[in-house]
């Protein structure tokens, strides 16, 4: 009898190994909860400053607004077509600075005054600007004579819209960040404007005499760029502590000045 | 003490061993039973199944988590605290409600009562009724005055019994609205709280369905899953979709999503999912319910192949794509190669071959660009020309390659010879492949045999070809030669680049649509040039190239610049002195297909030299089957030379041929794509026993890994017939329609200019400015009248309709049957009748208004609305569109509206500007409406008011688009005339 006892064990060790293999298949690992939304962040205490300069000096070309009398009309001088805008020290106008990465996952409330672009004497003012994503554009025409405002950006949605009637607004805000939006106007071929839209309040137009200044840069470290509609990009990294002034310059046109650095 | 006898005398046999016989056996027995069950049971699919649960709890769980931190616990407090207060002020008013639920319950009672008795009155009535028609039938002034008396009273009581119904019901309702009234809080509150959760509560419930509770394992376990098990093979029948099992079909049963559990459910498509449990890509596409192929009609291995009822790794046919996952395979999968399924599935890269059988009829599959990329190399490669591809788009085309009857008159034997030998060299993007000097040709005396081969073939050529001297071309500026090439549209279709790789321009083939023209002043005769370039049809009636209606300057100027672009390499070329007695023994070669040694060698010593060059070359071109890319004289009936690949796709392994090659997967794929790339290698190792004659003769197209495994897909995707017609993309006439049209497109280039169907435009990459493209030919079929179209592309240098571009619309050799499809296309595309009824006359009012509202918005100031501009240097911003004299005999008059009222819809990137502003809620401004007060405005507001009975009237029309718009339009068809 205890033969069979031995049997019966034996056929049990043969069954055990099955229910533990069917139980199997269980052992990927978890996965990790994604880390919490970003919090609204606050500017800093930093600003970056510095100039744009440009040797190869061409003059700024003339533009012929022949096509459209009414244009004409409005101007007794000749008119610039503000592409490259160097003084006589070299200073570079109308070139677009700002942080190009370093503030991933911040979030910056966008202001809630709008942004204007007007059309006035058939010309785009301002010609080089940057707002803020979700930040409130208001496109007015000054003239008495009929613009379109043809919009043409490569991630937000493109718009062209006619504005007859002098004093006309049109508002519009970009969702998406964009360096830079081509504006145009059908009508009048010669005008142009170029608008950044950001994610955050880090960038600046250069003025008449190539220069700019950030201010409230939180402490980081940065990828400044600087952006022109005719002389193309270059950019340069930035390390902005808290309460220090940074200096960044720039030049184009040179041999060496292309590569950035 | 004795012992016992090991035997008892009456038993041959001994108790003891034979128990222990029993017992072992009925041990193995038992072992062997529970393997069974056990195999039965431990399927390799059970185990994904099992894992894809517990990585969908992880999902879950996650998601669970994520779902309880996003829900704003304040505001979830708050809300649960109004519920509380809610039910505390309803308890206050209990009391209240429990009467007015007891009021109800007596009102119900009431209410049947009262309902009851109505009824027995109304049927009551009838008889009444009834007894008085037949009183006043049977006369009799007595019994109908009864009847009547009879009649009047119940009609009275019945009026009685509704009044008090009615009065009883609105009692009950007025009881109802309290009741809501006092828990409208209390239910406002609990609706607030259930919406809230509700997305937590579903996956809360999901997440208790995948739960492992002792069910799941009753449920799963051996022997007990026959009930209702958690894990089960997923089937599914698909009627009208076949397999071909030896000499029968049989519907399909896919069984794929047993493994692939998540391919049609959403969610699955992270970077931490990995196949077996990844959801399908583009469920827009395919398997979702309303996507063009859901799973319910398609299932899976009509489009991936493999064996449908296959619940296991190895039988299914996965193909691994390389060696590396080949190991992976069978490490994990104990993969093998089934040698007995002849339609595996397709290995990443290839799947799309898949789409070809039902989509290659229907041209253009945008969302595939390696079929549309493969379908184009096709075509313009010229594969149907030797090889038949029974699909609508390698039928019924012209040849790929330029006519030769004429050739004589255009370029030098020197050149053509050198050309022969190596095209790619002359022309890196060239489509004419290289025939000679191959792999497979090894040794001194074939080479001699390839020269001899081109030379004969040149002189063949040249001996049937038509010779016309052309006269020197008037002389021209190279410099404005250059610009009239850039601007006028010629790079639509030509490219002028000796470092240009094909490979480049992928997916847009539009700007190799037509030779790439480097070195062109080496290879033809300026004379020939400036005819060629005024009237491409005079010189061969088929060519696809158009003319630009160039003047005499024009073309000069083109010629000096083509004419200047030159390579001292090709030029002063002469065709090679070669061995006369080989070329001889080839002559005879072929002669002796029908003649004898000995004659065939009477026949060559009768024959010149020249003679022989001539028959040898007529062979040549027989063998390598130029004449399939070549119109030549003396082969117009000449059959392809290649083979049918019309089911190229679904031909048996073992009858593709791999000759020694053993370092060549064993696969269709890696066949034919190893076949594009070195088109000889089955001859490896075999160069030496085959007779020159008998080496293959398939040429190098200098394919690129991208081409090959493009054009691989699309044959691949070459298969018997197995899906029934009515699921195919490419059946029915409406599809027919748009696959005509588009072939057409396709032929003509109409791309290389034109955006259609999104895609085109490929003169953008030579053009300055987008201001300087041509048109979008989006909504052409609702645009322009098939009348204006059918004259327009006929002759379109009678009209200059964007006088501002540069490129001309070119004069295209269309017959009227080709434009009549193209109409056809257009219209089809569009879902519109290729014909449309005329435009009806308005009223007076809205061609009035159209008119003030036309010079309020200023159309005039890009349309021409007048007679021409005078003449002028500078394009005035009036040029800057259409004239809109044109638009009555062009365009469709219900399109034009539409188009005014929203312009970017029909044409994204459109010039045109929008007029009104479509506000967040969809609605539409009408700025017209908001200005017409203004004091500028004055004269114009008097001029309309006379229409209107009333300023209000006035300002409603003008602040709706709709018809705004069509008074636009009414001015633009009834004024401008």
């Amino acid at each position: 009898m205890t033969k069979n006892h031995l049997f019966s064990l034996l056929a049990l060790l043969l069954v055990l190994p099955l229910a533990v293999g069917c139980g199997g298949g269980d052992g990927a690992p978890e996965t990790e909860a994604p880390a919490p939304a970003a919090e609204p962040a606050q500017g800093g205490s930093g600003s970056i400053a510095g100039a744009v300069t440009y040797s190869n000096g061409d003059p700024d070309q003339p533009i012929a607004m022949d096509a459209d009398p009414k244009c004409a009309e409005m101007h007794a001088d000749p008119v610039y077509t503000q592409k490259i805008v160097a003084g006589d020290d070299g200073g570079l106008a109308n070139a677009f600075v700002y942080i190009s990465s370093g503030l991933e996952g911040k979030k910056f409330p966008a202001p809630g005054e709008p942004h204007v672009l007007d059309q006035k004497g058939c010309q785009y003012t301002p010609h080089v600007s940057g707002m803020m994503t979700g930040q409130t554009l208001i496109i007015r025409n000054s003239d008495e004579t009929l613009h379109n405002v043809h919009a043409r950006p490569a991630n937000n949605p493109e718009f062209n819209q006619g504005q007859p009637f002098q004093g006309m607004e049109l508002e519009r805000t970009f969702s998406k960040a964009e360096v830079m939006i081509p504006f145009k106007c059908d009508v009048h071929p010669w005008m142009a404007s170029y608008m950044a839209a950001l994610d955050h309040p880090f960038f600046a137009v250069t003025g008449e005499d190539g220069s700019f200044s950030i201010e409230g840069v939180p402490a980081g470290s940065y990828t400044l760029e600087v952006w022109h509609e005719e002389l193309g990009t270059q950019t340069q990294q930035v390390e902005v502590a808290d309460g220090a002034a940074v200096e960044a310059n720039w030049s184009f046109g040179g041999g060496d000045a292309a590569s950035g650095l | 003490m004795p012992k016992p006898p090991k035997k008892t005398p009456d038993r041959h046999y001994d108790f003891g061993s034979l128990n222990q016989i029993f017992a072992w056996s009925s041990v193995a027995l038992l072992g062997v039973t529970l393997w069974m069950v056990f195999d039965d049971y431990a399927k390799p699919w059970k185990r994904m199944q099992a894992e894809f649960r517990s990585l969908e709890r992880q999902k879950l769980r996650a998601e669970l988590e994520e779902e309880r931190r996003q829900l704003d616990q304040e505001e979830l407090a708050g809300v649960r605290e109004q519920i509380e207060a809610e039910r505390a002020a309803l308890a206050d008013r209990r009391d209240r409600l429990s009467e007015l639920q007891s009021e109800v319950t007596r009102l119900d009672k009431k209410i049947y009562a009262a309902d009851a008795r109505a009824r027995t009155t109304k049927s009551i009535l009838d008889t009444a009724r009834y007894e008085l028609d037949v009183a006043i039938q049977k006369g009799g002034e007595e019994g109908e005055a009864e009847a009547r008396h009879r009649f009047e009273e119940l009609s009275a009581r019945y009026f009685e019994n509704r009044t008090e119904l009615e009065a009883l019901q609105e009692a009950r309702a007025e009881a109802q609205r309290e009741i809501a009234l006092v828990r409208e809080g209390l239910v406002a509150a609990q609706g607030r709280l259930d919406g809230q959760l509700a997305a937590l509560d579903s996956l809360e419930v999901r997440m208790a369905n995948l739960s492992k509770k002792l069910d799941y394992f009753v449920l799963n376990a051996p022997l007990m899953d026959f009930i209702e098990p958690d894990l089960k093979i997923e089937q599914i029948i698909l009627p009208g979709l076949y397999q071909d099992i030896n000499f029968t079909t049989v519907e399909r049963v896919d069984r794929c999503m047993t493994c692939h559990v998540a391919a049609n459910r959403a969610g699955f498509d992270g970077e931490e999912w990995r196949e077996p449990f990844r959801t399908h890509p583009r469920p827009d596409l395919f398997l979702s319910a309303g996507s063009p192929h859901p799973y319910s009609t398609f299932g899976c291995t009509t489009c991936h192949g493999g064996l449908d009822r296959a619940t296991d790794f190895a039988r299914a046919g996965h193909s691994p794509v390389d060696e590396e996952q080949l190991a992976r395979w069978k490490e994990s999968y104990g993969w093998e190669a089934q040698k007995y399924l002849e339609m595996p599935i397709r290995p990443a890269g290839m799947s799309e071959a898949g789409c070809v059988g039902c989509h290659a009829g229907n041209l253009w599959t945008p969302e595939s660009e390696v079929q549309d990329v493969g379908r184009e190399i096709m075509s313009r490669a010229g594969c149907y020309a030797c090889h038949k591809i029974d699909y609508s788009a390698f039928t019924d085309l012209p040849r790929p390659g330029p006519a030769l009857r004429r050739v004589a008159s255009k370029t030098s034997p020197g050149w053509a010879y050198r050309w022969i030998e190596a095209p790619r060299e002359f022309r890196p993007t060239s489509w004419m492949p290289h025939f000679f000097f191959q792999e497979n040709i090894e040794g001194e005396v074939n080479e001699e045999r390839q020269r001899i081969e081109i030379a004969a073939a040149v002189a063949y050529i040249w001996d049937r070809s038509e010779r016309v001297e052309y006269p020197a071309p008037p002389p021209g500026d190279a410099a404005r030669g250059r610009a009239h090439f850039e601007t006028l549209g010629c790079t639509g279709c030509h490219l002028i680049d000796g470092e240009a790789q094909r490979d480049q321009f992928y997916p847009a083939f539009n700007r190799m649509h037509g030779p790439n023209l480097v070195r062109t002043g080496s290879k033809v005769e300026a004379g020939w040039l400036f005819a060629w370039l005024k009237d491409p049809q005079k010189y061969n009636p088929d060519s696809r190239m158009p003319s630009l209606r160039l003047t005499d300057g024009e073309a000069a100027d083109l010629v000096a610049y083509l004419m200047s672009l030159r390579d001292p390499e090709f030029e002063g070329l002469d065709v090679p002195e070669v061995d006369a007695e080989l070329r001889d023994e080839m002559v005879r070669h072929y002669l002796q297909a029908t003649q004898t040694i000995e004659q065939s060698q009477a026949t060559v010593a009768a024959m010149t030299p020249r003679e022989r060059d001539v028959y040898l070359g007529g062979e040549t071109i027989r063998k390598y089957g130029c004449f399939g890319c070549h119109e030549l004289d003396g082969f117009d009936d000449a059959k392809p030379i290649g083979v049918e690949l019309t089911e190229e796709g679904s031909k048996p392994l073992h009858q593709f041929d791999f000759g020694h090659v053993h370092d060549v997967p064993h696969t269709r794929h890696d066949w034919i794509q190893t076949k594009l790339l070195r088109p000889r290698i089955w001859d490896e190792g075999k160069e030496r026993v085959k007779d020159y004659h008998e080496l293959y003769k398939m040429p190098d197209f200098g394919f690129s890994e991208r081409e090959a495994r493009a054009v691989t897909v699309n044959v691949l995707g070459f298969l018997e017939e197995s899906v029934v017609a009515e699921l195919r993309a490419d059946a029915g006439p409406d599809a027919a329609v748009l696959a005509e049209g588009r072939k057409l497109i396709t032929r003509y280039n109409c791309r290389g200019c034109h955006l259609v169907e999104g895609q085109g435009h490929a003169i953008q990459t030579a053009l300055e400015s987008v201001d300087m493209l041509p048109p979008n030919l989006a909504s052409e079929g609702s645009r322009v009248r098939s009348e204006w179209l059918f004259d327009y592309l006929h002759d379109p240098g009678a009209v200059r309709l964007r006088p501002w571009l540069g490129a001309r619309m070119p004069t295209f050799a269309f017959s009227d049957e080709e434009v009549n499809v193209l109409l056809d296309y257009f219209a089809e595309r569009d879902g519109r009748e290729a014909f449309l009824s005329a435009a009806e006359r308005p009223d007076e009012r809205s061609r009035a208004v159209g008119e003030v509202v036309f010079g309020m918005l200023q159309c005039a100031k890009c349309h021409p609305a007048g007679p021409a501009a005078a003449a002028g240097g500078v394009v005035s911003a009036g040029e800057l569109a259409p004239s809109l004299l044109l638009a009555r005999e062009r365009l469709r008059h219900d399109w034009v509206p539409g188009w005014i009222k929203d312009p970017q819809s029909f044409i994204p990137g459109t010039k045109m500007p929008a007029n009104f502003v479509q506000k967040r809620d969809g609605t539409w401004e009408s700025p017209i409406a908001a200005a017409i007060d203004a004091p500028m405005f004055s004269a114009q507001k008097r001029s309309m008011l006379r229409h209107f009975e009333s300023d209000e009237g006035l300002k409603e029309f003008l602040a709706d688009p709709d018809r705004v718009t069509v008074a636009l339009r009414d001015h633009i068809w009834w004024n401008l005339r």
